[in-house]
């Protein structure tokens, strides 16, 4: 999670990358963001849930985010790494 | 929350998120300020909105309502105990009309998909704060929100002709305020006590808001001036030239540094930066793009760029759109891996004496050794200094409050104010209470907590915030 981590802790939050993400709005919450998403990565060592789960798996990986963040953060990859943690911490 | 899963029966088990780490995503804003709720509620309606005031007038629970939480004054997190109202899923444009020039919308449509809506008529909603693109209507009016284009078009004060409301009593009351015309003498005018009362007055769920025709064309025009006095001569020189620009925005060298190279900005810069951007009819465009050209140069200007077609002003206007993101950038290259706090000020004051606070600034900065970027909307006397710090410095965090109350401080002195467009929120009440002071106004306070308590008896509406 070093990679994914060290991406979110660059968030301010300005919101910036919402707009063009496909998966916001049919989501319902802003966890099926880009700012809630990797807010969410910053706490997934700590604790996860159902949503959380849900909210990562629903990241469709397009990078529109970073395309329009200011701080440039891969998202996508950040998910990613988050999404082999899940797996990790299931098969163990 | 034991409240929170009573209300899921109110409302529906859909519209309620009590899993602690969603609602977590709810309380922390851009500032680096953050909170706790005890849940997220998302209605779909007025009505729905109505039934959570009134089981939150019922149970005593704070309520705290949110558009993108694009705050950075604290206004939209909640102060204490209580429920997040998010109207993300109120993003309904109700209609549009041309020949009213009004649209209906509902609270959580953004600013950037209302423009795409209404540019389709060749219309535009012309309060365009830094995060027009994801900053909402709700958000926009309850903040009292302004942007680039505010010595033009002025903030959502002039742009709100009526509201639907939800008051904060036992039945949750429903109620329309103002009107679907610019001329409206309906009493007391409810719908400019309620723009910018950062939700404390009432839940702002629906709005008629006034819309204005495109510009048929504009002339961008970027100039970069080696010393500040010649930069604020020509700015001094256009305000008095019978125009009423569209745009006048201003970064000073160090920031527009950073903005370069923050960004793809096609410009060299050589200097403290003046945009101004001017409209006129389409058989003017090469007279105004000669006059903004010749100013500048005759200014000292070393550089300027002038722009008539929409794709090559965009380019223009990169280096000034990169404001924030310079800062982050900057930050985020000072101190690698920190979580940053950004403090950004938001003082106006008269345009004759920015030249003056600009100044001023740059002293203060100095004297508490902070790298401070300094931009703003200079055309409306509005600056946003600001300065980025990992959040668990304490030394800077303490250097940065004592900077932010000291250019408070120098806004009032000139005759300004310590909140053009951002609100008071929790960060500026006793900057707000200052300014009143310094006033001899102190009474306005009390004014203001009286028009509170009538609105909100129980103080269940976004408590803490303001007064």
């Amino acid at each position: 999670m070093k990679y994914a981590v060290s991406e979110a802790r660059r968030c301010v939050l300005c919101g910036f990358c919402e707009p063009v993400c496909p998966t916001l709005y049919p989501g319902g919450h802003r966890g099926h963001g880009p700012r809630g998403r990797v807010q969410l990565i910053l706490l997934l060592e700590g604790s996860s849930s159902r949503l959380v789960e849900e909210a990562l798996y629903t990241c469709l990986l397009c990078g529109a985010c970073t395309q329009v963040c200011p701080a440039k953060i891969d998202v996508a990859g950040a998910v990613r790494e988050a999404r082999a943690f899940l797996r990790s911490k299931l098969s163990s | 929350m034991r409240a929170a899963e009573r209300l899921k029966d109110v409302l529906g088990a859909d519209k309620v998120i009590t899993d602690p780490l969603i609602v977590n995503l709810y309380s922390r804003e851009p500032s680096g300020l953050s909170s706790r709720a005890g849940a997220v509620v998302f209605p779909e309606s007025s009505k729905d909105v109505s039934k959570i005031v009134s089981f939150a007038y019922k149970h005593n629970i704070k309520v705290f309502p949110q558009g993108s939480t694009t705050s950075l004054s604290g206004s939209s997190l909640p102060a204490e105990e209580g429920i997040v109202i998010s109207f993300e899923r109120m993003n309904r444009i109700l209609s549009v009309s041309v020949v009213d020039s009004t649209v209906d919308v509902e609270a959580g449509v953004r600013l950037g998909d209302l423009n795409v809506e209404l540019a389709r008529y060749g219309y535009m909603f012309p309060i365009d704060p830094g995060s027009v693109a994801v900053a909402t209507v709700g958000g926009a009016i309850n903040g009292g929100s302004g942007g680039l284009r505010g010595a033009r078009y002025g903030t959502m004060t002039n742009w709100v002709l009526g509201l639907k409301v939800v008051l904060p009593d036992e039945s949750g009351t429903e109620l329309r305020v103002g009107c679907r015309t610019t001329k409206c003498r309906q009493g007391y005018d409810l719908v400019r006590l309620i723009v910018g009362s950062e939700g404390t007055l009432a839940l702002v769920t629906e709005a008629t808001l006034k819309i204005t025709p495109m510009p048929e064309a504009v002339v961008t025009a970027l100039a970069f001036f080696p010393e500040l006095e010649d930069l604020y001569a020509a700015y001094k020189e256009i305000k008095e030239s019978r125009v009423q620009p569209l745009i006048l925005e201003f970064m000073d060298e160090e920031t527009a540094r950073l903005a370069k190279e923050a960004s793809a900005a096609p410009v060299e810069v050589e200097g403290h930066m003046l945009l101004a951007a001017v409209d006129c009819n389409r058989e003017a465009l090469d007279r105004v793009e000669a006059w903004l050209s010749e100013l500048m140069r005759r200014h000292n200007a070393k550089r300027v760029y002038t722009a008539v077609k929409p794709e090559e002003s965009e380019k223009l206007f990169t280096l000034r759109r990169s404001l924030f993101p310079a800062q982050v950038f900057f930050g985020n290259k000072r101190y690698p891996g920190k979580r940053l706090m950004v403090i950004l000020e938001d003082i106006a004051v008269p345009p004759s004496r920015l030249l003056e606070a600009i100044k001023k600034i740059r002293e203060v900065s100095e004297k508490h050794g902070l790298q401070v970027s300094i931009g703003g909307h200079v055309g409306d006397g509005n600056l946003h200094p600001s300065v980025a710090f990992p959040l668990d410095d304490e030394v800077m965090k303490s250097k940065a409050v004592a900077w932010h109350e000291e250019v408070a401080k120098i806004a009032v002195e000139l005759g300004g104010t310590v909140s053009a467009e951002h609100g008071i929120g929790t960060l500026k009440k006793g900057l707000l209470e200052a300014e009143l002071e310094k006033l001899g106004s102190r009474k306005a306070l009390e004014l203001m907590r009286g028009i509170k308590r009538v609105f909100d008896p129980k103080g269940i509406l976004n408590p803490g915030k303001v007064v």
